[in-house]
């Protein structure tokens, strides 16, 4: 009977968020990222097919999921009507404001292009696509209780994370003969992978020295029980492999289509195992102090 | 006024009084406990256990009030957080923001009666028409807020007059619990905070907990050791 509370005097990983229905707030905080990311990627491009599948992804994966998670979902709609209360309301409100406007700005692109509207709902849509993309990361980074998130970078590396998977699925886009430029989105690639696994190190770096937990964390990601995914998904999958495929065809010349799509692959699965051991390491300091004898 | 709790950590006996009372007045599922007692090792060759019992500490500036999306979390101005669970949406920012891990999210798994798959015991039907537990929404201690909002309504003083003071505190056989008014210098909590030194956990947070715990034990020698006031994490340093 002692035994069961424990865990409240030594370092606790926080489980309500990537446990059991916690699954579903790991993808929908993905989800959300790589929506937002590949919509400012496809205004760059002014790709209407990667408006389309950033829209689908923002609907069906980003919000299903979400309210999958949700204990009371029927109820989402008090969340939306509290802007003022906290980072997640104000999360809710950038999806549901960026699916009408990503639909209407779509409308508008199709039938209208070129028009003032046009322009004005591609400005608002991206907008709101950039709130959808930072506001995990700005959720997670004002957690008192778990240092390992408190820290500015976090919402900058979910970020560049968002955009870096839009890249990833632009240059997919652009092989099934889509409205994309794939030289120009490899080399997007390119750069934001290079960034991207800069920033993991720092990051990384900078969480060890934050307090005890903040190390705990470090090393449960680089030799616990979360070391597999980091090693395997977000070094492995995620960083290595498509620099290699990048960089091969940067100086080796074309490659084949197939290398192409699985080193995008490689990336959305490097972004969902960064999620995943962001999520899975965040810990709590211990609950009570222990007094010292002198 | 603000409701607050003074915890002697010399005085638990470990009885688990409190959780029971808890879990009977509040009618709480099986999988479910809002006052834990945390218990753990202390002192090197001849190591005895300690045990805080802890719960909602009521924050003066809680991250679960500013972390709300629905505003189904609210600080009464008694002190009291309270959580309104028909404006709950059971998206558990509160339960990962609280940084003393003190609430609890309501899943079906936790609801599952005292004898699953063999119905209700009246005692558990009973339950279910007094004290409502919605699944799928966050839950926590609540300072037995309706039994104070009855015996003040009745002119009763909670922390003196039972009836309105909670059921942790009147079911503790150590007197290791202590209720009352921390805005009232006169009052029980704050002269034990006042004369033992009590402290908060956590108080680098700022959240200003309403909850102090107490130690007559630490600054004082026994004769072979001395406790020191200053503490450090448990299960960091060794």
């Amino acid at each position: 009977m002692m035994d069961v509370y424990q865990w409240m005097v030594k370092y606790t990983p926080q489980t309500e968020w990537i446990e059991k229905r916690g699954i579903f707030l790991w993808i929908a905080f993905y989800a959300g990222g790589l929506s937002g990311g590949l919509y400012l990627v496809s205004l760059y491009f002014n790709s209407l097919w990667g408006m389309f599948i950033s829209w689908l992804i923002m609907v069906f994966i980003k919000g299903g999921s979400h309210l999958l998670f949700l204990g009371k979902p029927w109820r989402f709609w008090r969340i939306i009507t509290r802007p003022q209360s906290s980072w997640l309301a104000r999360g809710f409100i950038f999806v549901v404001l960026f699916i009408g406007s990503c639909a209407i700005q779509m409308a508008f692109t199709y039938w209208m292009p070129g028009s003032v509207w046009e322009i004005l709902f591609k400005i608002s849509s991206g907008i709101f696509a950039f709130g959808v993309t930072a506001y995990t990361g700005i959720i997670l980074k004002n957690m008192k209780g778990v240092p390992f998130w408190n820290s500015a970078l976090l919402p900058v590396l979910f970020i560049l994370c968002g955009v870096l998977s839009g890249f990833g699925l632009a240059v997919g886009i652009a092989l099934a003969g889509g409205d994309v430029d794939l030289s120009a989105a490899e080399w997007g690639s390119r750069i934001f992978l290079v960034a991207n696994a800069l920033l993991i190190i720092v990051y990384l770096l900078q969480a060890e020295h934050r307090e005890d937990v903040g190390r705990q964390s470090v090393m449960e990601q680089l030799r616990g029980n979360s070391a597999p995914i980091f090693w395997g998904g977000i070094v492995a999958l995620g960083i290595v492999i498509p620099l290699v495929i990048s960089f091969t065809s940067l100086f080796m010349g074309e490659i084949t289509s197939w290398v192409i799509i699985f080193g995008v692959v490689c990336e959305i699965i490097g972004g969902l195992s960064l999620r995943y051991c962001v999520l899975k390491s965040g810990a709590y300091k211990p609950l009570v102090a222990r007094p010292q004898n002198q | 006024m603000r409701w607050g709790m003074v915890v002697d950590l010399s005085s638990c006996v470990r009885c688990f009084g409190c959780v029971a009372a808890c879990r009977i007045e509040h009618y709480l599922p099986m999988g479910i406990t809002w006052p834990k007692l945390v218990a753990m090792e202390t002192g090197g060759e001849h190591p005895t256990v300690s045990t805080y019992s802890v719960r909602c500490n009521q924050c003066k500036d809680a991250p679960c009030v500013d972390a709300c999306p629905t505003g189904a979390t609210s600080r009464r101005e008694d002190g009291i957080v309270a959580i309104d669970q028909d404006k709950c949406v059971g998206c558990r920012y509160c339960v990962v923001a609280c940084p003393y891990q003190n609430r609890s999210f309501l899943s079906k798994d936790k609801d599952q009666g005292f004898f699953p798959g063999r119905g209700l015991t009246p005692f558990e039907k009973e339950g279910k028409k007094l004290y409502k537990h919605q699944i799928g929404t966050t839950e926590k201690c609540n300072f037995c807020a309706e039994r104070i909002d009855a015996g003040l309504a009745k002119g009763l003083k909670p922390g003196v007059d039972r009836e309105a003071t909670p059921a942790c505190v009147n079911t503790c056989v150590a007197r290791a619990l202590h209720f009352g008014d921390l805005d009232d210098p006169n009052s029980e909590v704050s002269r034990l905070i006042r004369e033992n030194n009590g402290f908060q956990l956590h108080p680098e947070y700022g959240t200003d907990p309403s909850i102090y715990f107490i130690d007559k034990k630490i600054g004082q020698t026994d004769g072979e050791t001395q406790v020191k006031k200053e503490a450090e994490p448990a299960g960091v340093a060794e």
